[in-house]
């Protein structure tokens, strides 16, 4: 029990997030309105993703420095759960960009999809698509770990690079972006209020707390299905 | 009368576009306290998901300590 | 006296490799020219899309479009060409590389040669463009620069991702999906790049910032090449 005080670390930062996400003040901002509370919600969907999948690179380079199958074990699941994020972070920014993007400032699906951040969020999804099917593709073991950890590691150094660029190619509507050829995409840390900046922290820890938990869970269960198979 | 109509919607659209000058909030659903009804749903589907998840993780501990046991 | 030594056994080293590494190209030449069915279906392929592409356009397209197209059709046709690169080599030739050279050695080779053959590729299907649809391009030698370049990027990803998908059963399909992703952000710079040469007017220094940007990212595919390379080689 000792060990899982980050267990309930998490489940405290969410209940903090929740009541004080609805409760507190926050900007009065056009177009956004209330719905502006959502970025404790579904940005830290995105961050918990990121951070996941941070997790599954470190694991894969782990495999390959030692080849011990526990840390194939990690880097799959790590990547599963941030796939989940990842998927939950798409959904609910679907939801949000229709009511401001969309109907309120005359925005197209189809030119908001071209959203530099949404591409970057794509090309993630499409990525770790990719290395579950090439991960479904092997009937050995040892040999699909080492593929995917080789995969893994090329994907993730290839994505960093391309989160940066492409923003610097397409204008964007997201906060922190003033749109443009040469608009610096990095999220401004002083744009932020402070009292939302109170709650947006723990809420990014709180969420991928949670991630780590599931992800935990998750690896426990496939150790011991595959106990058989470490041990010898 | 006329000019009277006149200064009336003069004073209306003049309190319609000051309306519009401040971002609209959700205002009512705080002063009528009914917001905390959607924390308090919130809550419940979260302290849910962590219930679950706990049992789930007890489940799991028990049966690795079954397994370790076995060897 | 002994650091001299060790500088010529280095020397020494280099050149073997050097020597290893243009062989191991010839052979990809020498197989190329052996098999010439492979090539020419892969010309056949490019011809055939085009051609497709011109009898489905009623009229020419306009630049954007053909521009698109032109880098949509590079992605396939570096599918194709650089597929093989892995595939071909039977399993038992494989056995005999990794007695006689090293693995950095065999992804050199093979990047050298994947690029070499993108780039005729690319200048094939760059004249078929501008013979069925016509030619927007305003600078061409600029265009052929970023084609060169875009080619390159392009074959670069291509061929690690066919040493992983080669690993894999059903690979022909893998690799596209394993490609795509991965690829999409350098052909975006690519496509943005290529407007140069439609006379579209940049920023001052965008142009070389946009060049700077792709060269980068081709050094990374290289490097990581390099440095994932041999956990793929042995078996």
């Amino acid at each position: 029990m000792d060990k899982s005080w980050w267990k309930i670390l998490s489940f405290v930062l969410l209940v903090y997030t929740i009541v004080c996400g609805f409760l507190l003040d926050v900007p009065h901002l056009f177009i956004l309105n209330e719905t502006i509370r959502n970025l404790y919600f579904h940005v830290c969907m995105w961050f918990g993703m990121m951070i996941l999948f941070t997790i599954s690179f470190v694991y894969s380079i782990k495999y390959l420095r030692g080849y011990q199958y526990r840390n194939d074990i990690f880097a799959e699941n790590f990547a599963r759960v941030g796939a989940l994020f990842g998927i939950l972070g798409y959904l609910t920014g679907m939801l949000w960009v229709n009511v401001t993007w969309v109907t309120d400032q005359g925005q197209s699906m189809a030119s908001v999809m071209k959203e530099p951040k949404l591409i970057g969020a794509a090309i993630a999804l499409l990525i770790y698509g990719a290395y579950f099917v090439l991960r479904g593709s092997f009937t050995d073991i040892d040999k699909r770990a080492r593929i995917s950890a080789v995969y893994n590691i090329f994907a993730f150094a290839m994505l960093f690079p391309s989160i940066w660029i492409i923003p610097r190619l397409v204008g964007s509507l997201h906060p922190g972006a003033p749109g443009g050829d040469n608009g610096n995409p990095a999220l401004d840390r002083n744009d932020m209020d402070a009292r939302m900046r109170m709650v947006f922290y723990p809420a990014i820890i709180g969420w991928t707390l949670l991630g780590v938990w599931i992800a935990t869970l998750k690896i426990r269960l496939s150790l011991l299905k595959d106990k058989s198979i470490i041990n010898e | 009368m006329n000019k009277f109509i006149l200064t009336l919607i003069g004073l209306m659209t003049s309190l319609i576009t000051s309306a519009q000058d401040k971002p609209e909030m959700a205002d009512l659903l705080r002063s009528n306290g009914k917001i905390y009804t959607v924390v308090a749903v919130c809550l419940t589907i979260l302290i849910g998901l962590f219930i679950y998840v706990f049992i789930l993780d007890r489940k799991i501990s028990r049966f690795e300590h079954e397994t370790k046991n076995r060897k | 006296m002994k650091k001299n030594q060790q500088s010529i056994s280095d020397n020494h080293y280099f050149a073997g490799m050097n020597h290893r590494i243009s062989a191991l190209f010839k052979k990809d030449i020498l197989l190329e020219f052996r098999q010439k069915h492979t090539f020419y279906g892969i010309l056949l392929y490019i011809a055939a899309t085009i051609f497709v592409i011109y009898l489905s356009m009623s009229e020419s397209p306009n630049a954007v479009v053909w521009n698109s197209l032109f880098w949509v059709i590079q992605l396939f046709v570096c599918v194709n060409a650089v597929a093989k690169s892995f595939l071909q080599e039977s399993r038992g030739r494989m056995l005999y590389f990794y007695s006689i050279c090293s693995p950095v050695e065999f992804i050199i080779s093979k990047l050298i040669f994947n690029v070499i053959l993108m780039l005729i590729m690319s200048l094939i299907s760059l004249a078929l463009f501008s013979l069925f649809l016509d030619n927007p391009v305003q600078n061409g030698l600029k265009f052929i620069g970023i084609v060169i370049l875009g080619g390159t990027g392009i074959s670069l990803v291509f061929t690690l991702m066919s040493a992983i998908a080669a690993k894999a059963q059903q690979n022909a399909a893998l690799i596209a999906i394993l490609g795509f992703p991965v690829i999409l952000p350098q052909l975006m710079l690519i496509i943005r790049l290529s407007k140069t040469a439609f006379a579209e007017v940049f920023r001052d220094g965008a142009v070389m910032q946009l060049i700077g940007l792709t060269s980068v990212m081709d050094l990374l595919v290289v490097v990581l090449a390099i440095v994932l390379f041999p956990y793929l080689w042995k078996d």
